[in-house]
């Protein structure tokens, strides 16, 4: 006997069954509240909106969001301030994480750089990076440049200090062990090292985004021609709340995407 | 039979922000070619020092350590080292683990290697596990695939850092059997280091007991039961009298 997938069929026992039925039914109460939560939080609020308790031109509404959103959609310029946050979030991210692990790598390489860096590291750590905004400005121009730089800077140093903290943590036993084998330095960071650190990589990967995005809204907010970050700047200063959350919307649905096209990767690699 | 192993005068110095420590003060022994020998001693007394100076991980202050009439060399080739835990890497398959030492010395591709590895997998039972990832395993078949990890290499000398310390005594008991059964019909030349006296005489064909730090060798025990494998000696009526001189060596 075979099931619908073609896998051979099991009979489980009673009791099993009744564990995988609770498994089951757990699963889809809790998605089932998470749904009803949501949509509890919009119907209320589409209602205190519609019955004049809070001023829609100060909380907006859900339905005026959507309005919002079509509207700007009409316009074509939505997919401009899309695609520019976008774009700049994916470069900035990819930069920093690339840059930061391979900084981790040469840092975990020389235990004699790594402690003359140290200091370093700890103050850029600490160092809140919106106030190198003028700076970045002058130093690379206004715009997309300005942002990728600001989304890079806010991203490395975490991801250097994440990754060195994995790849220096790695058991001395197992260096030694790979040692005893004559492996060389290199041998050990592609087969050790690297492969030992995946799963802080992947912490590093979801922490970075929700980064990138922050260090992209700050760019934009700086200096910028295009982006949420620049649209949500311009409903407030010409007093429509409605386009800055309609863009806080879209940047909730952008950011929740990335986060899940990476977080697949945890179950993967996380040991 | 020759000599494998050879430690002569064999000091170890190491420093320290605050002072130098003489970890070993001129260690002489010497171990015998396909003999179990272990090494028992107080706690801290330089007994891993030892194997790291035959592994060729550290060099001797003075003095010179031979195995088969050539010094070590730093990293010695020739040399097999098993850790207190068994290290398996858990993002690789049993077979990857297990080629791992081939694949660092670029021997990956040899034959000869890979029918030994697949021999020893065959022989020791695991052969049907050879895809799984070391969690999949019991802490005792963890060990076994550490040990031919290590015998695949072929090396003259096998060093045992403590491998048994990290399971539960039962357990325990069963590994030690295990090992003790694939080193000697693999008729391999091994050198335990153990703080358990019990272990150490149920493996050993000769204990090396070491004084306190700065150590040196208080005394060398050639051990003889009937029994042949470790749970059986450990039922030796002569069982207890060793255990007993040992013990009064080490307090």
């Amino acid at each position: 006997m075979k099931n619908k997938k073609g896998h051979p069929k099991i009979n489980y026992s009673k009791a099993r069954k009744a564990y995988l039925r609770k498994l089951k039914k757990d699963k889809l109460l809790v998605l089932f509240c998470q749904i009803a939560l949501f949509l509890l939080f919009l119907g209320l609020w589409q209602l205190l909106a519609d019955f004049g308790v809070i001023d829609p031109f100060f909380f907006s509404s859900p339905s005026r969001i959507v309005s919002t959103i079509i509207d700007l959609g009409k316009g074509g310029n939505l997919w401009i301030h899309i695609w520019t946050s976008l774009y700049e979030t994916i470069i900035g991210f990819l930069i920093a994480t690339i840059l930061g692990v391979l900084i981790a790598i040469l840092l975990w390489w020389s235990e004699k750089l790594r402690r003359i860096m140290e200091p370093y590291l700890i103050i850029l750590n600490s160092l809140p990076k919106i106030a190198l905004g003028p700076m970045i400005i002058f130093w690379v121009g206004s715009g997309t440049g300005a942002t990728i730089v600001m989304c890079v800077l806010i991203c490395i140093v975490i991801t250097t200090i994440s990754m060195l903290n994995a790849f220096i943590s790695c058991d001395n036993d197992k260096i030694l062990l790979m040692k005893s084998m004559h492996a060389s330095k290199l041998q050990i960071l592609f087969k050790l090292i690297l492969p030992n650190a995946l799963g802080d990589f992947v912490s590093v990967l979801k922490i970075n985004v929700g980064m990138s995005w922050v260090g992209t809204i700050m760019g934009e907010y700086l200096s910028s021609k295009a982006g949420l970050g620049y649209l949500i700047n311009y409903g407030s200063q010409i007093l429509k709340l409605d386009i800055v959350m309609a863009s806080i919307t879209l940047l909730c649905i952008l950011a929740a995407g990335m986060y899940f096209l990476v977080s697949p990767l945890e179950k993967r690699f996380k040991k | 039979m020759e000599n494998l192993l050879e430690f002569k005068n064999v000091k170890y110095f190491y420093q320290t922000k605050e002072n130098e420590i003489n970890a070993l003060d001129g260690i002489n022994f010497s171990i015998k070619e396909k003999d179990f020998s272990s090494i028992v001693g107080p706690s801290g007394c330089g007994k891993t020092t030892i194997l790291s100076l035959t592994a060729g991980l550290l060099s001797p202050s003075e003095g010179e350590i031979v195995l088969d009439g050539k010094p070590i060399q730093k990293n010695d080739g020739r040399i097999g080292y098993m850790f207190q835990r068994d290290h398996l890497f858990e993002w690789r398959t049993i077979w990857q683990n297990i080629i791992l030492g081939l694949e660092i010395q670029k021997k990956n591709k040899d034959p000869q290697k890979l029918a030994l590895a697949e021999d020893l997998l065959k022989k020791y039972d695991l052969y049907n596990f050879k895809n799984k990832k070391p969690r999949q395993l019991s802490g005792g078949m963890r060990q076994r695939v550490a040990l031919i990890r290590t015998l695949v290499l072929e090396p003259a000398l096998l060093l045992l850092d403590e491998p048994f310390s990290a399971l539960d005594f039962q357990t325990r008991l069963t590994v030690c059997d295990d090992v003790y059964e694939i080193i000697k019909s693999e008729q391999k030349t091994a050198l335990l280091v153990t703080h358990d006296i019990s272990e150490a005489l149920s493996m050993s064909d000769k204990i090396i007991i070491l004084s306190k730090r700065p150590a040196v060798v208080k005394k060398c025990v050639d051990i003889s039961f009937s029994g042949t494998i470790p749970l059986s000696k450990r039922e030796d009526k002569e069982f207890g009298k060793y255990f007993e001189m040992i013990w009064r060596e080490l307090i």
